[in-house]
């Protein structure tokens, strides 16, 4: 292992960053990215999860029998889950009831189980919380992004201010389930533009 | 009984699963590259999903409702997905092992399918009957079935065109689940 | 806060206690060490296997039907750990590797209209469209996509290129390639491949008895990949350097070029990249197969032998060569006088065959030292036969027996082993073969006041290279054609002092369909020489068939050679093989190399105990596909084919040196480009062959 934790930690920013180079979690990229708010609150809960599920497996690892590592990582996940969600619901009430089921869907999520079973059952606990952090952050950037673009050209709105002034009619399309799919689909096509160079 | 004919349309068409509810992505991408594959994933879901529906109804309404837990949710319900997806790949593998033989290497992915999951959770959110769950979660199911077949067939021929590199692979095949997201809206006059 | 508590412990417990009822119920016995191997496998369920997924492919290990290396992905530490779990051989898989045959071209986008589908399968599946060229690469990189290693790329001339050192052989790319253009083979399934008649098969390779993919070599020169040349040659021809010397060439003949200017000088061209390996001062790794532990006696350590040894070695078998003579090389250590083929360039090539871990032994012969049942009591598992043809035929006329009388084979072989012979001033070598005229230039060399060969029909019915004769000509030899032996005159010594010879005339064409000579009465002459040596040919030395024993059995026809099928080389005794002169008689050292590969590929199925079958749609170099269709190959400018360097004939005829030199890197690249690429490169009559190919 001859990568620094910082390494660890970039790599989720670029080079491996969820939902474009690791096609995962694609439910709530699509689900939740109607507005930049949405997108980025649901990576930040995502994110908690990730770094939380991914430090304690690394520390559970040897305690864990192998047979039965995935049952077990679900129940370490689906608790923190529940943290997350009983978290908002008394912080952020606005936003858990725009995200609905997808906050306990992040039990689901194949990017927090995916971690948990290639990264942090095999690493230590500094590595894996990077890994974590980095994978977390990120897939909010992306949500972020996917969130905003969707937001300004469905609303004509980021972050709940109007940008392209009063007399903009919003694509009503891009906010519902279409846009979602042909928005990750071009922005996917824009990563694979860049990273080809 | 025409209240079931509407649920079933609205659940297979109108609010489909993946089209309109966004659930169940990953494996929407991700097993549609070949009819074969497609077919299979389609007819594990279907069989996996009712089950679920069924059972964590049950947990739902005499156990957490009662017991007045329902923040235990979440873990509950996943509990008793894996457990059950575990139970049908040990079953079918003993007593029906010709639909093992087709069946039985889509399972595993079953269980981080957040369609099974969604729609457990959706069925406690609408406040479903026992009867109304079963028939929700098996018509989502085959909703799900529908849109990944038709999907898989309109991908194979994609990738027989002639895409430009960087559209390539997934980056054309979300594009072209909009689309296929855009005809299902227009199922929306139907109900 | 308890309700919950006992909630979640309470459904924990019951899903455990369902779930492990369930498991004692629908209990279906699974041998516990197909997990463990799943576990050893790269889990990557790439299907290079051949099996579904990686857990198809452990049940498989476990249950003996697939080797613990049948993953294409894991190393060899693994594969050990795999073979302890299953208590088997490790053995190492062969590795797979991606084989291009095709150079591209657009013959079939130019005669076919896809209708905007860029794929031709495309269009089968759509609209039933023609696809009838069976080759010539599309360029449409179906094959690159599906590469999940990155090993191939499209090249620019338009047709994938691989890369060797990525491709881990899974096959992806053979199963999307429309043309079946790109293979995934094993190394030994290529070495094992005959010449079939649905192949793309060019002239040059169709006619060559070794069956080299010449235009591939070719190529490679062309490129400056002296090394893959030198490999592609080596597929069919161990012995490279001798053949890039010796070889007649036959390809040459046929070559397509010669339609329009001269044909390549592609033997040249064989013995430029030989060359180029010797003098590099290493040689090329060449691959084997894994080890299958069976054992093979090669007799005779001559081209077949060597080659049989050779083939088997690189399919994973154990030859090990008895060779009757010092020196292992056979006719061509002993045949082959050292101007044509340097000694030590012979040395060079048999230690390379050799470095690959076969045994041999030395001054042992068949039927004295050893014989067939100790051979098998020593534990080998088949023996090949590749003795050669070392009896020379007699004149059979008075005289022949004196001093100063020798046969041809017997005296190139003592001049090989530096045995003193008595040699007068005059000589005559009787004969109008390959060996009499090395003889006679042997002679030539030993200083002799005056060489005649003395041959019964005229110069063009000499079976003798047309190169051969010409050098001799030119070394000052006297031909005396139409002139038949009659007796030999002999001195008071004992010793011969002339050779009486009848002229003749030519008459009838005989059954070979040269025409018959007759003799003139009454033109009986006298050729004043102190020494013959007849040469009219050989046959094969079989005193080891001692009757009662099961090499008695052997059928032998009336040649005195090995009965054979000519597709597998087994003789009616199915684990004796044979090839070279001593199966097809005298023939050329090339001729040797082929039989070897065809015996070898046979002794493989049958060690394996496969299915033991020639290859039924074989082509064998006797029935050809028909001539060229093509009567005129326009777009070409004419170009005179590289010129032989020689040693001028003053010094040579002084000394043994080599005559033949090799040509320069410029000649050969220059040669190289003159190669027409036949069956690699859809020809095109709209576009010259030189613009449509872009420089290397």
């Amino acid at each position: 292992m001859a990568k620094t934790i910082a390494q660890e930690f970039k790599k989720g920013l670029w080079d491996e960053i969820p939902p474009f180079r690791l096609v995962l979690g694609l439910c709530p990229t699509l689900a939740v990215t109607t507005s930049a708010e949405n997108g980025i609150g649901m990576g930040l809960a995502t994110t908690f999860v990730l770094v939380c599920s991914n430090m304690l497996v690394s520390v559970l690892r040897g305690i864990i029998p192998s047979k039965i590592r995935v049952p077990c990582f679900i129940i370490i996940i689906a608790t923190f889950v529940i943290m997350v969600e009983l978290l908002m619901q008394a912080f952020t009430y606005g936003l858990f009831l725009n995200l609905g089921i997808f906050i306990p869907l992040i039990v689901v999520n194949c990017i927090v189980l995916g971690r948990a079973e290639a990264f942090a059952s095999k690493n230590k606990f500094l590595p894996s919380l990077a890994d974590g952090l980095g994978i977390g952050v990120g897939y909010t950037l992306s949500l972020g992004v996917l969130g905003s673009i969707r937001e300004s050209l469905g609303s004509g709105t980021i972050f709940g201010n109007a940008v392209f002034g009063p007399n903009f009619q919003p694509f009503e399309f891009m906010v519902q389930a279409p846009g979602a799919f042909m928005a990750l689909g071009l922005l996917l096509c824009i990563m694979n533009i860049l990273g080809k160079k | 009984m025409g209240d079931f004919t509407v649920l079933i349309i609205s659940s297979i068409f109108i609010n489909n699963i993946i089209l309109a509810q966004y659930l169940g992505a990953c494996p929407f991408v991700g097993t549609s590259k070949k009819m074969e594959t497609a077919v299979g994933m389609a007819g594990a879901v279907v069989f996996v999903l009712t089950m679920a529906g069924m059972i964590t109804w049950i947990i739902n309404t005499y156990f957490l409702v009662q017991l007045n837990i329902e923040f235990l949710r979440t873990i509950a319900f996943i509990m008793v997905i894996a457990s059950l997806v575990q139970f049908v790949e040990m079953f079918l593998k003993k007593s029906i092992p010709a639909l093992y033989a087709g069946l039985g290497i889509f399972l595993p992915l079953i269980t981080t399918n957040c369609a099974v999951m969604g729609v457990c959770l959706l069925n406690v959110q609408d406040e479903l009957t026992f009867l109304q769950a079963i028939i929700t979660s098996a018509a989502y199911a085959v909703g799900f079935g529908v849109a990944l077949v038709l999907f898989a067939g309109v991908r194979e021929r994609i990738n027989l065109g002639r895409v430009p590199s960087p559209l390539r692979d997934t980056s054309i095949g979300l594009v072209t689940a909009g689309m296929l997201a855009m005809a299902f809206i227009g199922f929306r006059g139907m109900v | 806060m308890l309700a919950s508590i006992l909630f979640t412990l309470g459904l924990g417990g019951a899903c455990g206690i369902v779930l492990s009822f369930a498991s004692k119920v629908f209990y279906v016995y699974e041998d516990p060490r197909i997990a463990q191997v799943e576990n050893l496998l790269a889990g990557a369920n790439c299907g290079g296997c051949g099996y579904p997924g990686c857990s198809g492919a452990a049940e498989a290990i476990v249950a003996g039907k697939a080797p613990p290396s049948v993953c294409i992905l894991v190393g060899p530490e693994n594969v050990a750990a795999i073979a302890e779990i299953t208590g088997g051989e490790a053995g190492t898989a062969e590795a797979l590797k991606s084989y291009n045959e095709c150079m591209g071209g657009s013959r079939a986008t130019d005669r076919f209209i896809y209708q905007g589908v860029n794929k031709c399968s495309a269009v089968a599946s759509l609209y039933g469209g023609k696809r009838d060229c069976t080759i010539g690469c599309l360029g449409y990189g179906d094959c690159v996509r599906a590469c999940k290693f990155n090993a191939l790329a499209i090249g620019a001339e338009g047709y994938p290129v691989v890369d060797y050192e990525r491709c881990v052989g899974c096959g992806a790319c053979q199963a999307v390639c429309p043309k079946t253009i790109i293979e995934v083979s094993p190394m030994s399934a290529r070495l094992m491949h005959l010449n079939r008649e649905d192949d793309a098969l060019a002239p040059c390779q169709q006619t060559c008895p070794a069956e080299i993919d010449i235009p591939r070599y070719i190529d490679h020169i062309r490129k400056g990949e002296y090394e893959a040349a030198v490999n592609t040659i080596r597929e069919r021809n161990p012995l490279l350097l001798t053949c890039g010397r010796v070889c007649p060439h036959p390809c040459e003949t046929m070559c397509r070029r010669a339609i329009e200017d001269e044909p390549v000088s592609i033997n040249q061209l064989k013995r430029f990249v030989a060359d180029i390996e010797m003098n590099s001062g290493k040689r090329y790794p060449i691959p084997c197969a894994s080890d299958t532990g069976k054992r093979v006696a090669i007799i005779g350590g001559g081209p077949a032998g060597l080659s049989a040894a050779y083939f088997l070695r690189r399919l994973g078998h154990h030859p090990t060569i008895f060779e009757a003579m010092p020196k292992l090389g056979g006719m061509i250590r002993y045949g082959i006088p050292e101007y044509r083929l340097p000694k030590e360039v012979l040395d060079w090539e048999i230690q390379g065959i050799l470095n690959l871990g076969i045994d041999h032994h030395v001054n042992v012969e068949m039927g004295f030292d050893f014989d067939l049942g100790s051979l098998i009591g020593a534990g080998f598992d088949a023996v090949f036969f590749g003795v050669g043809a070392w009896n020379d035929y007699n004149l059979n006329i008075p005289g022949e027996d004196l001093k100063g009388c020798y046969t041809g084979i017997n005296f190139l072989a003592r001049v090989g082993k530096n045995e003193p012979i008595d040699i007068g001033k005059r000589v005559a070598v009787v004969g109008g073969g390959n060996t009499a005229i090395d003889c006679a230039r042997t002679l030539v060399r030993m200083g002799l006041e005056k060489v005649y060969l003395v041959y019964r029909r005229t110069r063009k019915e000499m079976p003798a290279n047309d190169v051969e004769i010409v050098a001799a000509d030119h070394e000052g030899i006297e031909f005396i054609f139409l002139a038949a032996p009659n007796r030999v005159l002999e001195d008071e010594d004992g010793r011969a002092k002339g050779l009486e010879y009848l002229r003749m005339e030519l008459g009838e064409p005989d059954a070979s369909g040269r025409r018959r000579p007759v003799p003139v009465e009454g033109s009986e002459t006298v050729l004043e020489v102190d020494t013959i040596i007849s040469a009219i040919g050989q046959n094969p030395n079989l005193s080891f068939k001692q009757p009662g024993t099961r090499l008695d059995q052997l059928e032998i026809t009336r040649w005195n050679t090995f009965e054979v099928n000519p597709e597998t080389c087994q003789t009616n005794v199915p684990y004796i093989f044979a090839a070279g002169d001593s199966q097809t008689g005298p023939a050329t050292v090339v001729e040797a190399i082929g039989g070897a590969r065809r015996a070898a590929r046979a002794m493989d199925q049958f060690l394996r105990g496969k299915p033991f079958i020639g290859e039924p749609r074989a082509l064998l170099s006797q029935k050809k596909i028909g001539e060229s269709i093509f009567e005129r190959v326009p777009g070409i400018k004419q170009t005179k084919r590289a010129e032989m360097p020689e040693l001028p004939v003053q010094e040579r005829i002084t000394c043994f040196d080599e005559v033949d030199l090799v040509i320069n890197e410029a000649n050969a690249m220059k040669e190289s480009n003159r190669c027409l690429n036949c069956c690699r490169l859809c020809y095109d009559p709209d576009i010259s062959i030189d613009t449509k190919r872009p420089a290397a």
